[in-house]
């Protein structure tokens, strides 16, 4: 992995092979020493308690365990057996199947849109937009939990006077188990879009302007342009975001813990938070179990990602 | 090299977690505390308002020992639990900690918390609800600091319209005052009561217990719980406790009038006056076979692995002293888990406490397992469906009681 590159040799006389594997190992070392603090910092932080957790969720580690970590036992796939027969399990992972189907493609298409109407022209004050899409994604979730329960709120929240102005009735939006989960997937896409729409934005100025021309010369249109040319060119980053954004929401943790607790009746419960609320009980073993599977999932949905979205020639 | 190293470390964790398991010890004897004056430094980890008055507070018993100090950590309840479990696997735990009732069952199965030593604490001298508290396994790991129960706050000038100006006395009372509040006082709602989620359980057992349900083992699934958790739900069947009240709303809507009765604790005195509410009282849990509320908390616990553990009992001892639970009650409003404290003026003289006092004589608490937590989430969830969705009670209870089962007591 972190082998020295091959500097070019200068020097006229070719080394004898011995003398060259030598430099070579002293390199390979030099190389290794540099890089030693970081090694040992994820090795430490990072691998160790990855692989713990893994043989963890073989154990019936439990809370009650942490002084005698000894005295834990292997309880093979107990664990993974239990998983399947979790309902609540079951219900925080449809949740968070509907997070990821409804708000990846939700998150993109603002996030495109956002970027191309500031790539546009269109508007005036960019600036000003940018900042102002952009600030969702840095905003404390606390904060932002606060503003949304106020603008939903069923009596003297924002959204619903307005419903009322033009006749309708609005629901309890974080408080009825059908409108709950919609309302988070709407409040995750509005936080999150901003950081899609830089990148989109930066891939777009990196579109090379005589495209565009050549295509107009050629009689497409401002639809087919986009259709033809954007797209296209934007695929490595129209993938990258998809990537990230389904990594995001299949973990999704924060909103639904600030804005509902999971609820109401577990409508809003995800699979993290789930893994969350078992570590919280101090079923560790378990806990790890779920958050493995999790991850299984994670690298499933990148590979199909990739599949359907990566280019077709690697 | 690589795979080598990760196999050395995959072994490492293996060992770690190999070997069998050891028995945990059953009525633990607890070790002796020295003679004197208490000496040294205290460590103390404490939650909430507490973890930020104490520290203050404690000048008054390092005046009394003028050889120790109190050293408080002030702990944001929502990272308490994480930070107390780190510290014992890490055996770097302060010297007390304040532990929530809930807690306690866990942390004392870990063997990280120290025999209550019985030469410095009668067990006598507390609230048996809130002693109980401290016990797993037939051995007390800690004392009784503050104690809070539910009772039921009712409108006065509403309940008189009514035809209830003494409040609800039984479970018929509180359903016929909660009906009549709507109908001749004019409240949109007549009483609220938690319609699930979390911590409803604290709301729901308190009926349960009236009716003489015993959960102690574990046991939901019985027709004193059913019927207790039917009452329940009849409340929000019969269109008297609001399903969806948003978070806040419930103390304005009280001062206005429109919802008459809730169901809460002693901290809710504080909160009403503030909004300017005046007619109102508190009454105990309604009548069914008995009148037992719930009784919940805190402990103060003294670790296995502290570093001045004889100093610790005896400031633990100083703050069970009925004189100073009264100075801490008039500090932070907590209510004293020391019966005796209960005498003083500042506590026999007010009206509303005395219901409260009242209610801690009689009041449960929850069996102190290390999976309590766990069995009450599944229970919140179920009550949840009850209150909003209908559930039929006898259902929901199978499903606990199958939950409960599964989880078991991890005793």
């Amino acid at each position: 992995m972190a082998t020295a590159t091959e500097v070019r040799e200068t020097r006229a006389p070719t080394p004898t092979p011995a003398a060259r594997s030598s430099r070579r190992r002293r390199r390979a070392l030099t190389g290794w020493a540099f890089a030693a603090p970081f090694v040992a910092v994820f090795g430490v932080f990072l691998l160790l308690p990855v692989v713990a957790s893994l043989v963890m969720s073989f154990t019936d580690m439990r809370s009650t365990d942490l002084r005698t970590p000894w005295a834990v036992e292997f309880a093979g796939l107990d664990n993974y057996a239990r998983l399947l027969s979790d309902e609540l399990l079951a219900k925080a992972a449809a949740n968070t199947a509907i997070f990821v189907l409804f708000g990846v493609p939700l998150t993109m298409l603002v996030a495109l849109a956002a970027a191309n109407a500031l790539n546009s022209g269109l508007i005036r004050l960019r600036a000003v937009f940018r900042v102002g899409f952009y600030l969702p994604v840095v905003t404390s979730i606390v904060a932002i939990a606060v503003i949304w329960r106020f603008l939903l709120d069923p009596e003297a929240g924002l959204v619903d006077d307005l419903l009322g102005l033009i006749g309708v009735d609005g629901p309890h939006w974080l408080g009825d188990p059908s409108t709950a989960l919609g309302s988070i997937v709407v409040i995750a896409a509005w936080r999150n879009f901003g950081s899609l729409m830089v990148i989109f934005l930066a891939a777009l100025q990196g579109i090379p302007q005589h495209l565009y021309e050549a295509a107009t010369l050629d009689g497409a249109g401002r639809w087919q342009q986009f259709r033809h040319v954007t797209l296209p060119l934007l695929r490595p980053a129209l993938l990258f975001g998809a990537v990230i954004t389904g990594i995001g929401y299949l973990q999704l943790f924060e909103e639904p813990l600030v804005m509902t607790q999971g609820g109401p009746l577990q409508s809003t419960l995800s699979v993290s938070y789930h893994v969350y609320n078992q570590f919280g009980f101090g079923n560790y073993g378990y806990a790890s179990a779920v958050s493995y599977v999790l991850f299984v999932a994670v690298v499933a949905l990148s590979v199909v990602q990739f599949r359907l979205l990566g280019s077709r020639d690697d | 090299m690589r795979t080598r190293l990760f196999t050395a470390v995959l072994l490492s964790a293996v060992l770690v977690a190999g070997c069998g398991r050891g028995g945990s010890e059953g009525g633990e004897a607890a070790e002796q505390v020295s003679e004197g004056k208490a000496t040294g430094e205290i460590t103390v980890w404490a939650m909430g308002t507490e973890g930020e008055k104490l520290g203050e507070f404690a000048k008054a018993f390092t005046a009394e020992n003028p050889e120790a100090t109190v050293t408080v950590t002030a702990v944001p309840w929502d990272a308490a639990h994480q930070k107390i479990a780190g510290a014992i696997a890490a055996r770097q735990t302060p010297d007390v900690s304040m532990i929530g009732t809930t807690m306690q069952g866990e942390f004392a199965k870990s063997g990280a918390l120290d025999a209550t030593p019985p030469d410095l604490f009668s067990k006598d001298a507390f609230f048996p609800g809130a002693w109980d508290t401290t016990v797993v396994g037939g051995t007390s790991y800690g004392v009784p600091w503050y104690v809070e129960t539910r009772g039921i706050y009712y409108r006065t000038d509403l309940a008189t319209k009514a035809g209830f100006p003494d409040g609800p006395k039984t479970w018929d009372d509180l359903k016929a005052m909660a009906a009549a509040m709507q109908d001749k006082a004019g409240a949109k709602w007549g009483f609220n009561i938690q319609p699930g989620k979390t911590g409803s359980w604290q709301s729901v057992l308190p009926f349960a217990w009236s009716n003489g349900a015993d959960i102690s083992q574990y046991k939901f699934d019985t027709p004193e719980m059913t019927e207790a958790l039917a009452y329940y739900q009849s409340f929000f069947t019969d269109g008297l406790s609001p399903k969806d009240l948003p978070q806040g709303a419930l103390e304005p809507a009280f001062v206005k009038g429109e919802i008459a009765a809730f169901m809460s604790g002693p901290w809710h005195v504080g909160i009403l006056k503030e909004q300017g509410a005046k007619d109102f009282a508190v009454a105990p849990m309604p009548q069914k076979k008995s009148s037992t509320s719930f009784i919940g908390g805190s402990n103060m616990a003294v670790f296995k692995d502290a570093k001045n553990r004889d100093a610790a009992w005896k400031f633990l001892a100083w703050l069970s002293k009925p004189a100073v639970q009264v100075r801490w009650y008039e500090t932070v409003s907590d209510l004293p888990a020391v019966q005796d404290a209960w005498v003083d003026q500042s506590l026999s003289g007010d009206p509303i406490l005395q219901v409260f006092g009242e209610q801690l004589k009689s009041a449960q608490a929850p069996p102190a397992y290390p999976t309590w937590e766990q069995v009450a989430a599944a229970f919140d969830v179920e009550v949840e469906k009850v209150c909003v969705a209908g559930e039929d009670p006898g259902t929901a209870l199978k499903a606990v009681q199958g939950q409960a089962d599964s989880i078991g007591t991890g005793a």
